[in-house]
């Protein structure tokens, strides 16, 4: 019978890294794998070494090892045309226009997106063989960065649910044809047992020897045991050999690191396996397989990559367009803090915003992502609602909570319906389609359009959610946009309460259009993969017209803490990346130091930015 | 009278919509009332023991096509046309929804 593997975890963190050594690893070992990934800004294809795409594509040099990127574009194409192919067959082609249109919308994505998933833990569901014969042994998922991965899990809950009730109602439910989904119910189901099954199923969370990353897998790990999917394992990656502690900076780290692998030995009571950080990438099948021996052994030889070939020169930085893509100009700031997640955005836009209070222009410091990482950084509680942040004069923090607009919407419409004396079985059936997880999509949209819409505050920074998660959120005032012009065919009295609500949208894309008003910073640091990601997503935003403002590259080593031949090789790995990145990308670059220990509390933040910035003027 | 429907008992009311993300109207930053109030004057009829039917495109294409005059009326004028309202057999209203005093009376007059 099948087995699963699934690697969770922060994007960054190596799981990546992880998924595709075990993969080869059991290949080579006579299974015959599947390696999958859902994470819609993959990064498989690069690992591997070669072009992968949307089908079961064999992996070169590794008999019995397949890949298969699940791109959710191409998922919602199929889904749609599967959708709409009877339609065309019946009406005009004006209303299949707009019947694509409904279908081009952020719900369709997910629901597509996991259908595409669901197949492969359906056993009876066909196109998972390779065209050579039998089953899998093993299917691998690479799956999203944490936070995705939950909410791309708890959809089967919330699918299924939707399903049952609206097969009572009118045949429709809001993701779309009851009919085709009653189908799909069925294998929804199965992948939800599937996941659940421990004898089928293993589930590895990999992280980094930190705080945030503790909290974040516990705050993962607690969500999935809701759901009834236990973690089976932890794999703490990225951790330094012991002879570097020869360098005092390095042995700073290393103590820091100590105390996380305790405390995850604490607070993480799962088996775990320890992976030490080598002095280059892991990228190509010799050196997944030279990495292959030590998921097995942590004390087993660590192979050495030696020094990279040199990269492009490179030109010096401008700071002073750095600084000025972070001040008002003319008019109110929005600072939007981009990359994939485990970059670093948290602790950059904590330190841009802290910097921006103490140049004296009233900030406020948002968090839409939902694993909210800013508390632990600035070391307070963030609210909802904007609040003064006390140890910093003029800053302001909040965070957008999706469940908690969700519930706050939910709750508007009903005692507006109740008000208006509805029957009880509207309020049944409204309270049911409201509970769908397009409610918490939208609900989290419009907290994130207040706080975008309000011109109180001189600076306003977002610490957006990773990559892929945020492109859907920035990408939602587009769509919902074109969803509103389709809307007003079905109603009139529905128009003016639009007209607002597409007033409202028009003017924040508006903004983040305009490179004096808004700024798109994406934090990247200096390796292959963060470079590739965030250079598709900059094209996708520009794709919108929304131009890139600034890039933050993070998590430098300093030249001086750097004497070791394994330091010297990933310091020089770095350059060579810091040289891509100026290549690259038309925006000025700042440089941000790998500090010698965690990015928590004010003086860090200061000096995360202090090098590039320069000294800070206190406000008189 | 004729009628191109197969069905051997006539439906009462049946409700043609034009394309919707949602039959209820609450998928969308706006909540849309004319939606809501239709699922009410739906309700209080199938309390009144009238049987009625809503036709979702995604969900039954085949029914618009099933009445002539619906299908022939969609192929002329499109989307404007829609939603369309039918009661027991016979077009009785176009282009926006009735509201529940209206299908009382189209009721009525057809009895």
């Amino acid at each position: 019978m099948t087995k699963f593997l699934f690697f969770s975890g922060k994007g960054g963190v190596g799981k990546t890294t992880m998924a595709c050594t075990t993969a080869v690893a059991e290949a080579d070992a006579g299974g015959r794998v599947l390696i999958v990934t859902t994470d819609p800004a993959s990064n498989l294809a690069d690992v591997f070494e070669q072009p992968i795409g949307h089908a079961v594509t064999a992996i070169d040099g590794v008999p019995g090892l397949w890949a298969m990127e699940i791109d959710p574009d191409k998922a919602t194409a199929e889904y749609t045309d599967r959708t709409l192919a009877p339609i065309r067959e019946i009406f005009p082609e004006q209303i299949v226009a707009v019947m694509e249109e409904q279908l081009a919308g952020p719900c369709t994505a997910e629901v597509a997106a996991f259908d595409r998933f669901a197949d492969f833990l359906d056993p009876t569901a066909p196109a998972l063989v390779p065209t050579s014969g039998n089953a899998f042994d093993l299917v691998i998922f690479d799956t999203a960065p944490t936070g995705h991965t939950v909410r791309l899990l708890e959809l089967p809950e919330a699918w299924s649910k939707s399903i049952s009730e609206a097969e009572a109602g009118a045949g429709q439910t809001c993701i779309g044809p009851a009919a085709a989904i009653a189908e799909a119910k069925v294998k929804y189901e199965r992948a939800l047992a599937a996941l659940r099954d421990q004898d089928r199923t293993r589930f590895a969370f990999v992280l980094h020897p930190e705080a945030t990353a503790i909290a974040e897998t516990r705050r993962a790990g607690a969500e999935l045991a809701r759901l009834g999917i236990v973690t089976t394992e932890l794999i703490v990656n990225g951790i330094l050999p012991p002879e570097e502690g020869s360098t005092p900076f390095f042995a700073s780290r290393i103590a820091m690191q100590e105390r996380y692998l305790a405390e995850i030995r604490q607070q993480l009571p799962v088996p775990t396996r320890r992976v030490p950080l080598l002095d280059g990438e892991v990228r190509g099948i010799a050196r997944l397989r030279a990495m292959a021996p030590l998921l097995a052994d942590a004390n087993a030889a660590r192979p050495v990559f030696g020094l990279p070939a040199d990269g492009a020169a490179r030109r010096s930085h401008d700071t002073a367009a750095a600084i000025a893509a972070l001040r008002p100009a003319g008019g109110p700031r929005t600072v939007f803090f981009a990359g994939k997640g485990g970059v670093g955005k948290t602790a950059i836009s904590c330190a841009a915003a802290v910097w921006s209070s103490r140049q004296g222009y009233r900030t406020l410091l948002v968090t839409t992502d939902p694993a909210a990482h800013i508390g632990q950084v600035l070391g307070e509680v963030i609210e909802t609602d904007p609040t003064p942040v006390p140890s910093v004069d003029g800053l302001w923090a909040a965070r957008v909570d999706a469940k908690a607009a969700a519930s706050a919407y939910t709750d508007r419409i009903i005692e507006d319906a109740v008000a208006k004396g509805r029957s009880p079985q509207s309020i049944a059936a409204m309270r049911e389609e409201l509970d769908s997880p397009c409610t918490e999509e939208m609900a989290a949209f419009d907290q994130f359009i207040e706080l975008a819409s309000r011109h109180t505050f001189d600076v306003t920074i977002f610490d957006t959610a990773p990559t892929g998660h945020t492109m859907r959120l920035l990408e939602l005032p587009i769509d919902w946009s074109r969803q509103l012009d389709v809307k007003v065919f079905a109603s009139v009295e529905g128009d003016a309460a639009d007209d607002v609500a597409k007033a409202r949208f028009a003017g924040v894309i508006d903004m983040m259009r305009d490179p004096a008003r808004s700024t798109f910073a994406f934090v990247m640091y200096p390796e292959a993969t963060p470079i590739i990601e965030a250079s598709r997503a900059i094209d996708e935003l520009a794709s919108l017209g929304i131009p890139l403002g600034l890039v933050v590259a993070n998590m430098v080593l300093p030249e001086d803490a750097c004497r070791t031949p394994f330091a010297l090789a990933r310091r020089q790995m770095q350059q060579t990346y810091l040289g891509n990145i100026e290549a690259r990308f038309a925006a000025p670059v700042l440089e941000v130091p790998l500090l010698d220990g965690e990015v928590i509390g004010l003086g860090r933040l200061t000096d995360l930015l202090a090098p590039a910035m320069g000294p800070v003027a206190v406000p008189a | 009278m004729t009628d191109q429907t197969t069905a051997v008992t006539l439906l009462d009311v049946e409700i043609f919509d034009p394309p919707l993300c949602c039959p209820t109207g609450l998928c969308g930053p706006v909540l849309d009332t004319t939606l809501v109030d239709l699922a009410d004057a739906v309700s209080t009829l199938s309390g009144e023991g009238h049987s009625v039917v809503r036709h979702m495109m995604t969900s039954d294409p085949q029914a618009f096509m099933r009445n002539k005059t619906v299908y022939d009326l969609i192929k002329a004028r499109q989307l404007e046309v829609l939603p369309i309202t039918v009661v027991r057999g016979q077009v009785v209203k176009t282009s926006a929804y009735p509201t529940l005093d209206e299908l009382h009376a189209a009721l009525a007059a057809g009895a």
